[in-house]
C-alpha cells in the first residue's frame, strides 16, 4: 500500500469534507436545523466553479455556458452561488422544523440532482464536465498534490476560524440561547427565525467553496459524484465526531475518509472480493453510525474533560 | 390513447407506491419517526423472494409469503434491538440511526447477492388489451394487492381491539398508556405489520421490476415523496398521495423526458409543503 499517497489523499479529501461537516455542525448543533440535502450546496459550488472556469462549448459539448474566467473568480462565485441557492431553498423550507425540514432539504437535493442529470445545457447531463481547471501547478520543488492538500487544509482552517469567531461573539451566544430554549430567547428579543435563516445562509458559503475545491481536485463535475450518499457520509462524519463539538466533527470527517480510502486502496484478487469489501465498508459505516449514536462516547469524553478542568 | 396508456401506468405505479408507503407511514405515526431503512426492508423482501424462488426452486406463491414473514421478523428484530433503546432521544436521532441501519442492510444485501440483474423463476407477464390499453397480469396483481391491503388495513385499524389500540397510541401515547393500552404489544404488532407490508412491496418489486441491489434504496425517494405529501394523515391520505405521485410521474412522461420523473414527484412535494407545511392531511387535531 502506498501510504504517503494515501495520507495526502486523506488530507485533501478529509479537509474538503471537513469543511462540509463543520457547516453541518453549525446548522445542526447551533441552529437546530437538520439539512439532509447538504450535497446540493456542495454540487452547486462544484458546478459553478466548473462553468465559470471552463472554455466555451465546442464539438460534442452540450453545455451552454463556459466563461473561461480565472480560477479565483470561479472559486468566489462558487461560494456566492451556494449562498444564493441557500437563500432560494431556505426561503420556503425554513418555516418547517425537525424532520419536515430534513425531508424538504432532501427533496430539494434530489430535484437538483435530477435536474443536473437531465438538463444537458448546464453540465452535459450524466456525462458531466471533465477537465475542470486546476489552478495550482507544482510550486517550485513542491509537487502539485502537496500544494493541493495545503490549499484544502487552508480552507478548512479559515472556515474553522471564521465559525469559531462567529460562535464566540454575542451573536453566537444568542444562537445557543435560541437552541437551548427558543421561547425564552424570543421573549428576550432574539429574532429566532431570522437568525436561523442567517445561519443557514452563512454556513452554505464554505460548502460551496469546498465544492469548488472538490471539483478542482477530481477535475470533474458529474452528477454521480453528488448523490444523497455524500449527504449521508457527511452526516455520519458529524455524528461520529460528536455533533456538539467542532473538533470532533472534523476528526469524524478525517476518520471516515481515512477508513474509506484504506478500503479503496486495498489490493483485491477478484472483482467479487472488491465488491464484498465495498459492501463491508458500508456495513461497518452503518454499524459505527448506530453505535456512536447509541453510546455517544465522544460526548462522554468531553463531559469528563470538562468535569476534570 | 397514448395519454390513457400513461395514465394506466401511473395508476399501477401509484398502487405500488401505496404498498411501499403504507408501512412507512404506519411507523411514522405510531413510532413517531421516519424509518429511512424501510426501503431496505423492501430489498430484504425482494431478495428473499428471489433466493427462495430462483435458487431454492420454491413456487412464487410459497416463496412470496415466506419472504413477507421473514421481512416482518427482521423488521421487528431491528426495532427491538436498535430503535427501542434510543427511543427517548427523539425523532431526529432515530431518523439518523435508521440511515445507519439502511447502510448495514444495503451492505449485507450487496455482499450476499452481488451485482447484476436478478430475475425470478416465474412466467412472463401476459398482456391484456381492454379498450386498447395494454396492461399485464402482474400490473393488475399490484393494483389488486394495493386495494386488498388498504381495505384490510382499514378494517384492522378500525374494527379490531389491537388496531384501535395502535391508533390510540398514535394519537396520544401517554394518554393511551394511562388508559391501559399495552404499549409493548402495540409497538411489536406495528413493527410486524409495517415490516411485513414492506416485505410485500418488496415481493411485488421482485415480480414487476428489473431487480438489482441498488433498486431498494432508489425506492426511498419515492416513498418519502408520498409520505411527505400525505403528511401525518390517515391511511386514506397515503392512498390519495400514492396515486397522485404515481400518476403525476408517469403522465409527465407524455410531455417531458422520463428522466424527470423524480423531479416531478419532488416538485409536487415542495409545492404542497409551501402551502400546507403539514402535508395533504393538514394539521392534526390536538
Amino acid at each position: 500500500m502506498n501510504w504517503p499517497q494515501l495520507l495526502i489523499t486523506v488530507a485533501t479529501i478529509g479537509s474538503i469534507f471537513g469543511v462540509v461537516t463543520l457547516a453541518l455542525n453549525l446548522q445542526y448543533a447551533r441552529g437546530g436545523m437538520i439539512n439532509f440535502g447538504i450535497v446540493a450546496y456542495f454540487a452547486v459550488g462544484a458546478y459553478t466553479y466548473a462553468i465559470i472556469t471552463q472554455p466555451p462549448p465546442k464539438g460534442l459539448d452540450q453545455y451552454a455556458f463556459g466563461l473561461d474566467w480565472p480560477w479565483w473568480a470561479g472559486f468566489l462565485l462558487a461560494g456566492i452561488a451556494a449562498l444564493g441557492f441557500a437563500a432560494l431553498t431556505g426561503w420556503p423550507t425554513l418555516r418547517l422544523r425537525g424532520e419536515y425540514l430534513a425531508l424538504t432539504t432532501f427533496a430539494f437535493a434530489e430535484v437538483f440532482h435530477s435536474f443536473l442529470l437531465n438538463e444537458r445545457r448546464i453540465g452535459n447531463g450524466t456525462v458531466g464536465l471533465s477537465n475542470v481547471h486546476r489552478p495550482f501547478g507544482d510550486w517550485g520543488p513542491i509537487e502539485e498534490k502537496y500544494v493541493f492538500a495545503g490549499a484544502a487544509a487552508l480552507l478548512l482552517i479559515v472556515t474553522l476560524a471564521a465559525f469559531r469567531q462567529l460562535l464566540a461573539s454575542p451573536y453566537g451566544r444568542a444562537l445557543d440561547a435560541i437552541r437551548d430554549d427558543e421561547v425564552a430567547a424570543q421573549s428576550s428579543g432574539k429574532p429566532s427565525a431570522d437568525m436561523r435563516r442567517q445561519v443557514f445562509l452563512i454556513s452554505a458559503v464554505p460548502v460551496g467553496l469546498a465544492g469548488a475545491v472538490y471539483a478542482m481536485f477530481t477535475t470533474l463535475a458529474q452528477p454521480s459524484l453528488f448523490t444523497a450518499e455524500v449527504t449521508f457520509v457527511v452526516w455520519i462524519a458529524l455524528v461520529l465526531g460528536g455533533e456538539r463539538s467542532v473538533y470532533g466533527a472534523m476528526l469524524g470527517a478525517f476518520g471516515l475518509v481515512f477508513f474509506e480510502e484504506v478500503v479503496r486502496a486495498l489490493p483485491f484478487e477478484t472483482v467479487r472480493s472488491a465488491q464484498i469489501a465495498a459492501s463491508v465498508e458500508h456495513i461497518i459505516t452503518g454499524v459505527l453510525f448506530i453505535a456512536v449514536l447509541r453510546y455517544q462516547p465522544f460526548d462522554r469524553i468531553q463531559r469528563k474533560v470538562r468535569a476534570s478542568t | 390513447m397514448l395519454f390513457l396508456q400513461y395514465l394506466t401506468a401511473g395508476v399501477v405505479t401509484g398502487c405500488f407506491l401505496i404498498l411501499a408507503t403504507i408501512g412507512f407511514s404506519l411507523t411514522r405515526q405510531v413510532e413517531g419517526f421516519l424509518n429511512i431503512a424501510h426501503a431496505e426492508l423492501l430489498g430484504i423482501g425482494a431478495f428473499a423472494t428471489w433466493w427462495l424462488n430462483a435458487s431454492q426452486g420454491w413456487h412464487i406463491l410459497i416463496a412470496g409469503p415466506a419472504a413477507v414473514v421473514f421481512t416482518a421478523l427482521i423488521g421487528l428484530g431491528i426495532a427491538r434491538t436498535i430503535y427501542d433503546p434510543i427511543r427517548s432521544r427523539g425523532p431526529a436521532v432515530l431518523l439518523i440511526t435508521s440511515t445507519g441501519v439502511a447502510f448495514v442492510i444495503g451492505g449485507v444485501i450487496d455482499a450476499l447477492v452481488g451485482t447484476g440483474i436478478r430475475t425470478l423463476d416465474i412466467g412472463l407477464a401476459t398482456s391484456y388489451k381492454p379498450f386498447g390499453i395494454r396492461i399485464t397480469d402482474y400490473q393488475i396483481l399490484v393494483v389488486a394487492l394495493a386495494a386488498a391491503v388498504s381495505v384490510s388495513l382499514a378494517l384492522f385499524l378500525n374494527r379490531t381491539r389491537i388496531g384501535l389500540a395502535i391508533r390510540a397510541r398514535a394519537v396520544n401515547p401517554e394518554l393511551a398508556a394511562s388508559r391501559g393500552v399495552d404499549v409493548a404489544t402495540t409497538s411489536r404488532v406495528t413493527w410486524l405489520l409495517s415490516s411485513g407490508l414492506a416485505g410485500l412491496a418488496g415481493v411485488m418489486l421482485a415480480v414487476i421490476a428489473t431487480l438489482t441491489t441498488d433498486l431498494p434504496f432508489a425506492q426511498i425517494l419515492q416513498i418519502l415523496a408520498v409520505a411527505i405529501l400525505a403528511g401525518l394523515g390517515s391511511l386514506y391520505t397515503v392512498i390519495a398521495s400514492g396515486l397522485i405521485i404515481g400518476i403525476a410521474m408517469d403522465v409527465s412522461v407524455y410531455w417531458i423526458p422520463a428522466g424527470y420523473r423524480p423531479l416531478v414527484a419532488f416538485s409536487i412535494v415542495i409545492i404542497v409543503l409551501l402551502f400546507r407545511s403539514e402535508g395533504l392531511a393538514g394539521r392534526r387535531a390536538a
